[in-house]
């Protein structure tokens, strides 16, 4: 489908390389409109809503922090690591926001599933319900999400 | 078969007219021609018109900070342009508060040289040089943190100050059509001119730092500018209180073989938080330099060994471990480099135990 | 009628009666486009205006003087818009120069008066009407100064209406082309005014 060029330039943005290194998209070929919509219905059929999952993610975040860069146990399920790394990480949505580049690796110790995601991520999902294009290696899919990171309805 | 052929060479005719037309136009319109731009009234450059002011001072080795290579994308590239900026530029808006507007603050990537300027500059910015350099050698010092040394070739050597950092670029070598810079703090001590020392940890989807763990061999030539940063050992002869963790250990290596140089007698205190034993590194040369540096105590602490570890020395975070060493820190000075909520727990502590705030320092990694 | 009546007869229809956007429905997308500001509108008119005055004068010249005398009236439709993508190179060139702002401000829509169907139509409808020298001047300013018109009282009523509570379907084109038609239809009352 036919997109505004504003997005054009936005998907632009979220090439391999250009804010990271694989970039937001992975190997999808949707164009940017059609990804968001798609996961706009996924997160309406599971019963939430991009601000619900994106608060969850804070929660593990901030858990995550009060281990200073080292991994500390959440919830008796998950094992959850908040570091950073210097310089500031500006969203592909052009617009002027520039995020720390602070990320969380949290580990599912039942399922062993590692999910990844930073400060930009949570905005990315919060302020524009944009999860990575599908193929992409830090695509947090919103199924996966509501379902290892148990977010609540 | 005339008609045809006089059709065709009509056509031709009349858009090669035209396209020389906008060619002579373009260099007459577009050309702004040489022009003055003047730097803190002081530094005078005759540079050429229309290019944007970012990537014209960077010709004339002025190197303003950028992340996003000149996109209108990171805020970074802002100069105060006191006389010649013209209007304030859409893509500008959106990155000056009115303060800054007011202060004549622009957005040097997005504008463009057309007349002289009167610009104001930070002195430590004007120091900024830009280096070429080969990888002399590459190492691992733990699973995801690597020892990165260059050898610096054209200039030859750097002037900097322990505790500062440098850019490295990201070559365009697959990826974007534009340089990207990253910023490492530099691990050798300032004596050693013509080397650079990094310690760069991996971090998931970066774009620097999986080209250096991916791609990056011994012999590559790369691209860095530098010095930057306002992180350095005060001169004073307070006992020191050093807590960094990780990669973050870069700066305060950098001071420290800097103070053993310098003959220095000061106490210091290093804390360094890991989880298990194979998060630390650099073990020897912590105990080299406590036999180097009289005052000098290397404290790991661990929150949480292996079982295997067989560990012996402190455990537990490292806000704890901190609290646990020093009764009283009225007297000291901190020195913290990592993650900004590292550094504001620990900041509480040392507050708790009495160091005044303005003698607490850090590099936080944000 | 005195030569200098014909020009101002033929100006002022294109200008009301004739108007190449809101009579002939040339000119759509950028009027649709760019109309939702009063600042941009202006840019975007005076652009047009300067465009379509200068390319219908050239487009003439080139006509009469290199396509007729060679029997390639067949060729005009590549020719004339050769020449209007020229020109407007020219015109990005000059408001890049002279006010980046404003530059800045029309975007995409400078380039887009290239391919703009009432610039061409213009000059097409110049030769269909075998309009003289001068004549396809002030055809070509007037069709500029009704386009300008049409899309500065398009930006005045969306900035106006820019507060309204719309139903969701007919915000954006739907609501723009709805006023346009209004528009239209109060443009027909014009219609007495020239013969």
């Amino acid at each position: 489908m036919k997109q505004s060029k504003e997005l054009d330039q936005i998907q632009d943005q979220m090439r391999p390389g250009v804010i990271t290194y694989q970039g937001f998209l992975g190997n999808d070929t949707r164009k940017l409109r059609d990804i968001i919509e798609s996961d706009d219905e996924a997160v309406k059929r599971l019963g939430l809503t991009h601000r619900k999952i994106a608060r969850r993610l804070r929660e593990f975040r901030e858990a995550g922090k009060k281990g200073l860069s080292i991994p500390v146990k959440v919830e008796d399920a998950y094992e959850v690591r908040s570091d950073s790394a210097r310089g500031k990480l500006p969203c592909p949505f052009m617009h002027a926001g520039l995020f720390a580049k602070a990320y969380t690796i949290v580990r599912c110790l039942e399922t062993e599933g590692e999910i990844i995601f930073t400060d930009l991520n949570i905005h990315l999902i919060e302020e524009h319900g944009f999860y990575g294009g599908r193929g992409s290696a830090y695509r947090l899919d919103p199924e996966r999400l509501a379902s290892e990171l148990k977010v609540r309805i | 078969m005339t008609a045809f052929l006089i059709a065709l060479a009509v056509t031709s005719a009349v858009t090669t007219i035209l396209a020389v037309l906008m060619v002579i136009a373009d260099a007459y319109i577009n050309d702004y021609g040489e022009v003055t731009i003047t730097v803190n009234d002081d530094k005078k450059f005759t540079v050429e018109g229309g290019s944007s002011l970012l990537s014209t001072l960077k010709e004339q080795e002025v190197f303003i900070p950028s992340a996003c290579g000149g996109r209108g994308s990171c805020g970074l590239c802002k100069v105060k342009v006191v006389e010649g900026g013209g209007d304030v530029l859409p893509t500008e808006e959106p990155w000056l508060t009115d303060e800054e507007k007011k202060d004549s603050v622009r957005l040097s990537c997005q504008l463009k040289v057309r007349s002289d300027m009167r610009l104001q500059i930070a002195e430590e910015l004007l120091n900024v040089k830009q280096f070429t350099a080969t990888v002399a050698s590459l190492r691992d010092l733990t699973y995801d943190i690597k020892e990165v040394i260059l050898a610096l070739d054209e200039p030859g050597s750097i002037e900097f100050k322990a505790g500062q950092f440098i850019q490295l670029e990201v070559p365009e070598y697959e990826l974007t059509d534009e340089p990207v810079y990253r910023a490492y703090s530099i691990a050798s001590p300032p004596s050693q001119h013509n080397r650079i020392e990094m310690e760069i940890r991996y971090v998931p989807n970066g774009i620097c730092t999986t080209y250096v763990h991916k791609h990056l061999k011994e012999g590559d030539k790369v691209t860095i500018n530098g010095p930057y940063g306002e992180f350095h050992l005060k001169d004073t002869d307070k006992e020191m209180i050093c807590i960094a963790g990780g990669s973050g250990m870069a700066p305060i290596k950098a001071i420290l073989l800097d103070m053993v140089e310098k003959g220095s007698k000061r106490k210091v205190q290093y804390f360094f938080g890991a989880r298990a034993v194979k998060d630390l590194f650099l073990l020897d040369e912590m105990k080299a330099l406590e036999s180097k540096l009289s005052g000098f105590k290397f404290i790991p602490a661990l929150s949480e060994p292996d079982a295997e570890d067989k560990w012996e020395g402190d455990t537990g975070l490292i806000t704890e471990v901190v609290a646990r060493h020093v009764p009283d820190a009225s007297t000291m000075e901190a020195y913290l480099c990592g993650s900004p909520f590292m550094i504001d727990a620990c900041v509480k502590v040392l507050k708790e135990k009495g160091m005044p705030e303005e003698d607490i320092f850090y590099d936080k990694f944000a | 009628m005195s030569e200098f009546g014909t020009y101002f007869s033929i100006f002022f229809a294109a200008v009301f009666t004739n108007n190449i956007l809101l009579t002939n429905y040339l000119g759509m997308c950028s009027f649709l486009g760019a109309s939702r500001e009063i600042k941009t509108a202006s840019g975007l008119g005076t652009a047009v205006v300067f465009v379509m005055a200068i390319t219908s004068a050239l487009n003439w010249l080139v006509y009469n003087y290199l396509l007729l005398p060679f029997g390639l009236e067949y060729l005009r439709f590549i020719i004339f818009i050769v020449v209007i993508a020229a020109f407007v190179q020219l015109a990005e060139m000059i408001i890049e120069r002279v006010s980046q702002r404003l530059y800045h401000a029309l975007g995409i829509f400078l380039p887009l008066i290239t391919v703009n169907c009432a610039i061409l139509g213009v000059s097409l409808f110049m030769v269909i009407r075998s309009y003289g020298f001068w004549q396809s001047f002030a055809y070509g300013a007037g069709s500029g100064v009704g386009w300008a018109l049409a899309i500065l009282a398009m930006a005045g009523i969306r900035q106006k209406m820019a507060k309204s509570k719309i139903p969701r379907g007919l915000e954006g084109a739907g609501i723009a082309l709805i006023i346009a038609g209004i528009m239209a239809l109060a443009f027909i009352g014009f219609n007495g005014m020239i013969s």
